[in-house]
């Protein structure tokens, strides 16, 4: 453990540096991840709350989670071109978690969890994790290895070292914009009072929702493109997608 | 910078978690009620399609019922139309008939009711002819007249059958010899003795007058008459008359 280091201001924490609450064993409890999970808890009870009586004549509140659904669902079939019962679930929870992670800042007090290295790279690591998973679930292990020789061997070393960056670049990126708008407003709460910040705090809200989207289409269409670039057939590695891998 | 391995690996296990949490309690339900509500609206769908399929059947069952009717109540018209022709034709043709024979029936009734008018009218004519005749005739020189008459008597007597002229003669109760006015003594005595000549009997001889002889000499008895007057002579061309009408 060290102490926290100071970059200027009045208490401002080094946004790299995560420093815990408490220890849990040898576990550090960091209040990212105590913030990760009170959203947690907030969004399952929220969800059980909100699924509690659906009918099949919807109200406005059915209507309105059938609609969030319904949407995410297009957005990844017009993504992918894939059914979205597969993806729905890590898209779908992605992209919640981290929206409503980046828009926790507007709580006084609250810091996002996503404004924190460690959940970002979290968050990377799954993707990464789950393009190796849908990947052989999809096209098994041989089309997922098949997928790093696109559209030819040489390209192997490059491939791997893409699957790599590319999740490296999503979680960079997350981080960046998150951690950049805290610290914007931090900045400018310590220097101009409570009011100036407001118009940065609506474009953080901005780009909160933008970021969200970003990594949960940049998820889908980097699964999407391990599935399809496996299933594609070795001779003829620009052919389209046959038509029974398409579900996959 | 440093990364906490710790707390990288506790969120990307929150995160999993949270999925895992997620499916279960929002994602499933929510997509299981979509699910749902498609599957309704498409049974629904096909029901509705199945009773729109049944519907235009029906329509087409009923079109055809319908022509069918049409076509039968056109040809239930038509007949009737015939049968109503036929019918009105033959009742136009009856009362043609009808009529005419009406007209004929009261074209005879008229026929016969100018003739009846006719004959009446001549009969009237002759009355009135025999008539005038009977006033012109009176207005005749009587003794001419008389002697004319006389000489008629006398011929009409010798015409008569020997049996009818030997009857007459002996009749006991007498002849009675009528003139049409009273006769002088002179012209009796000149009919007495013509009729005696005549006849051979000059003792029965019993004059008589009727006005209504007009003119002439009649001889009566209880079973015979000899007409000879114009009273009868009138009442014979009177009957001729009547019998030529």
């Amino acid at each position: 453990m060290r102490d926290p280091p100071q970059t200027g201001g009045a208490g401002m924490k080094s946004p790299l540096e995560s420093l815990p609450v408490f220890h849990l064993g040898p576990v550090p409890i960091t209040q990212a991840v105590l913030t990760t999970w009170a959203i947690m808890i907030v969004m399952v009870i929220g969800a059980f709350l909100l699924t509690r009586r659906l009918d099949l004549v919807a109200t406005r509140r059915q209507a309105a989670l059938e609609l969030l659904v319904t949407t995410l669902d297009n957005q990844i079939h017009e993504t992918s071109g894939a059914k979205p019962v597969l993806y729905r679930s890590f898209i779908g929870t992605l992209f919640l978690f981290i929206l409503i992670a980046n828009w926790s800042s507007l709580i006084p007090g609250i810091e996002p969890p996503t404004a924190r290295l460690e959940t970002d790279a979290a968050l990377a690591v799954l993707v990464f994790l789950s393009v190796i998973w849908f990947g052989i679930r999809g096209t098994g292990v041989g089309g997922y290895l098949r997928s790093f020789a696109t559209p030819n061997p040489v390209m192997i070393p490059l491939n791997m070292l893409q699957s790599i960056t590319r999740a490296f670049s999503m979680f960079v990126r997350l981080f960046g914009n998150v951690m950049s708008g805290v610290f914007v407003i931090g900045i400018v709460a310590s220097l101009a009072g409570l009011l100036v910040p407001i118009p940065l705090m609506a474009l953080d809200l901005l780009t909160g929702l933008v970021q969200a989207y970003i990594f949960a289409v940049l998820a889908i269409v980097f699964i999407t493109s391990t599935v399809e670039d496996g299933a594609r057939h070795p001779e003829d590695p620009k052919s389209p997608l046959p038509s029974d891998k398409k579900d996959i | 910078m440093t990364i906490d391995w710790w707390t990288l690996g506790l969120q990307a296990a929150n995160v999993l978690i949270l999925m895992w949490l997620l499916s279960r309690v929002f994602w499933r339900p929510v997509a299981g009620a979509i699910a749902k509500r498609k599957e309704t609206v498409q049974a629904m769908l096909d029901v509705a399609k199945t009773t729109q399929e049944n519907a235009d059947t029906a329509l087409v069952e009923v079109t055809k019922i319908r022509e069918d009717i049409a076509a039968e109540r056109d040809a239930i018209l038509s007949a009737a139309r015939e049968d109503a022709d036929k019918a009105g034709k033959a009742a136009l043709d009856e009362a043609h008939k009808k009529i005419e024979k009406n007209n004929a029936a009261a074209q005879l009734s008229l026929a016969h009711d100018t003739d009846v008018v006719r004959k009446k009218t001549a009969a009237q004519a002759a009355e009135l002819s025999t008539e005038i005749a009977a006033k012109l005739l009176g207005s005749l020189n009587k003794s001419t007249v008389q002697t004319a008459f006389l000489d008629a008597l006398v011929n009409a007597i010798k015409n008569m059958s020997a049996k009818d002229r030997a009857t007459l003669a002996e009749s006991t109760e007498g002849i009675n010899l009528v003139s049409a006015a009273d006769l002088e003594d002179a012209d009796k005595e000149l009919i007495t003795k013509a009729v005696t000549r005549e006849l051979g009997n000059n003792s029965g001889i019993h004059f008589a007058t009727d006005p209504d002889l007009i003119a002439g000499l009649e001889i009566r008895t209880a079973h015979f008459t000899l007409h000879n007057s114009w009273q009868s002579d009138l009442a014979r061309i009177l009957r001729e008359m009547k019998d030529a009408i």
